[in-house]
C-alpha cells in the first residue's frame, strides 16, 4: 500500500484523506477530469451556516481537495469547507457527493478496505 | 560587644544584616529585654516556611547579655529561643530597628524597603493569628513518578504537531518526521499490518514487550499501549503520571480523551474507533529508544 505525506510539488492538485494515526495519511493525484467534476459539484451546493463537528481522534476525520495554490476543500459530515489564506466557506453536501467522490478517486488498493464510498466510516457521528 | 541582626525576610537572597555596637547595642538590648513570660494561649508559633517578614535573628557576638541566649528571634514584639519564651520590654522593637531612623538605615536599603518591612512587619502579625496549624494531608502521589508530563501544549503547535505521531508522543521523542516503528533500526512493520508486524518492529526501536504489564506502571521507563487498525493503521498510547492515557492521533492534537470523550483509565477498555486490536503494553526506557 503506498502513501504519502504530502511532499509533492505545489504545483499539483491533491485529494487526500485524513484518517491514519500512525501511518502518513493516504494521498493521490486526482487526473483532471475528477477535479473538474469537484469543482462543478461545489459550485451546485448550497451555502451553509455553522461549522462541521469536529472528528472523533481516532479513525475516519474527513477527505480533502488542495489545488497548486493551497486552497482546500474538506469535506466531512455532510458540509465541505472551503479555506483559503483569508476566509472559511461553508456549504451543504447533505448526500456527501463531494466526499464521495473524493474517496473514489483514489486509486486501487489506497484505502483501507473498510473507508470507501458508502463506508460505515465516511458516515460521521 | 557586637549584636547581629538578620532581618529574615528573603526567599531567594540573602536577608540584610547589621551589626550593631556600643551604645547602639545596649539600647536595642534594653528593648529586648524579657518582660512577661507569654502565656500558653500567646504563644503562637512562627510560620515555619511563609513568604516574606518572618521576624529577627539577633545573636550575640562576645560576651552574652543575662537573661538573652545566644541566639533568639523576635516576632511581633514577642521573643523565642532557648528558655525564652517572653514578651519584649518594648513590643515595638521591630519597629525601631527596622524603621527608618533605626539601625537598619546604615544598610541603605532604600526609604521603599523599610516601608515595605513595616507592612510585612504588620502582614507576619495577621498571619500568626489566623495560621491554621492543623496538618495538611500531602496531595496523592503521583501514580507513575517515571512517566512522562501531560503537556499538549508543548506538542500542539504548528512547528511540532503535524510533523509528529503518536509513536513521536507515545515515545516522548520529537522526530519531526512521523516516526514509523522500525525505521530507525531498518526493520519497519510489514505488511499486512498486524500486531505481530508492528509489535516486533517497534522492539526494534528499543521499547520492550511487556504484555504482563496489566495497566501498570514500571520502575523505571513509562508505558505505552500499541493497538491496531487491522490491515489499516497502528496506534500508541502512553500512561501518564497521574495513572491516565493520552495520545496523539496522527497529525492533529495530542489529547486525553477516547473516541466518546472519556478520559482513558486503560486503552483496552477505551472508545478506540477503528483500532480494534489491542496488541500489548510496553515499556520506553527513557534515553533507550531509537526512532525515525
Amino acid at each position: 500500500m503506498v502513501t504519502s505525506r504530502s511532499s509533492r510539488p505545489a504545483s499539483q492538485w491533491i485529494v487526500g484523506v485524513r484518517v491514519f494515526s500512525g501511518r502518513p495519511d493516504p494521498t493521490w493525484e486526482p487526473n483532471p477530469g475528477v477535479v473538474a467534476a469537484l469543482l462543478a459539484t461545489w459550485e451546485q451546493l448550497e451555502p451553509a451556516h455553522g461549522v462541521p463537528p469536529a472528528p472523533p481522534p481516532l479513525g475516519y476525520g474527513g477527505s480533502f481537495l488542495r489545488d497548486p495554490d493551497g486552497r482546500e476543500w474538506s469535506a466531512y459530515a455532510g458540509m465541505v469547507t472551503l479555506r483559503d489564506d483569508s476566509r472559511s466557506v461553508w456549504r451543504g453536501d447533505p448526500d456527501r457527493q463531494f466526499e464521495r467522490a473524493l474517496l473514489a478517486s483514489a486509486p486501487p488498493g489506497l484505502l483501507p478496505t473498510d473507508l470507501g464510498p458508502g463506508a460505515p466510516l465516511v458516515r460521521a457521528k | 560587644m557586637t549584636l547581629r541582626i538578620t532581618i529574615d525576610i528573603y526567599s531567594g537572597r540573602p536577608n540584610p544584616v547589621v551589626d550593631l555596637r556600643g551604645r547602639e547595642t545596649r539600647d536595642v538590648l534594653e528593648r529586648l529585654r524579657p518582660g512577661r513570660r507569654l502565656k500558653r494561649a500567646e504563644i503562637t508559633p512562627l510560620p515555619p516556611s511563609t513568604l516574606g517578614y518572618r521576624g529577627l535573628t539577633i545573636e550575640q557576638v562576645g560576651p552574652l547579655t543575662r537573661g538573652l541566649p545566644r541566639s533568639f528571634r523576635v516576632a511581633n514584639g514577642d521573643l523565642f529561643g532557648p528558655n525564652l519564651a517572653h514578651r519584649a520590654a518594648d513590643p515595638d522593637v521591630e519597629e525601631f530597628i527596622c524603621g527608618s531612623t533605626g539601625p537598619l538605615r546604615r544598610l541603605r536599603l532604600g526609604r521603599d524597603f523599610s516601608l515595605i518591612l513595616m507592612r510585612e512587619i504588620v502582614r507576619l502579625r495577621e498571619i500568626r493569628l489566623r495560621y491554621q496549624w492543623r496538618h495538611q494531608p500531602w496531595p496523592q502521589r503521583d501514580k507513575c513518578r517515571c512517566a512522562p508530563l501531560y503537556e499538549p501544549e508543548w506538542w500542539n503547535v504548528p512547528q511540532r504537531q503535524p510533523h509528529n505521531n503518536c509513536y513521536n508522543y507515545g515515545t516522548n521523542c520529537r522526530t519531526d518526521t512521523f516516526a514509523q516503528p522500525g525505521q530507525a533500526a531498518g526493520a519497519m512493520y510489514t505488511w499486512p499490518l498486524s500486531c505481530a508486524s508492528v509489535r516486533p518492529a517497534a522492539v526494534a526501536d528499543e521499547l520492550i514487550d511487556n504484555p504482563a504489564a496489566n495497566n501498570r506502571c514500571p520502575k523505571e521507563g513509562h508505558l505505552v499501549a500499541l493497538v491496531v487498525w487491522p490491515n489499516g493503521d497502528f496506534h500508541w498510547y502512553r500512561k501518564g503520571r497521574n495513572g491516565l492515557w493520552s495520545h496523539k492521533p496522527g497529525g492533529t492534537p495530542v489529547t486525553n480523551v477516547d473516541n466518546s470523550g472519556n478520559p482513558i483509565p486503560d486503552p483496552r477498555t477505551a472508545d478506540r474507533g477503528p483500532y480494534t486490536q489491542f496488541c500489548t503494553f510496553m515499556v520506553v526506557m527513557h534515553g533507550h529508544i531509537k526512532i525515525q
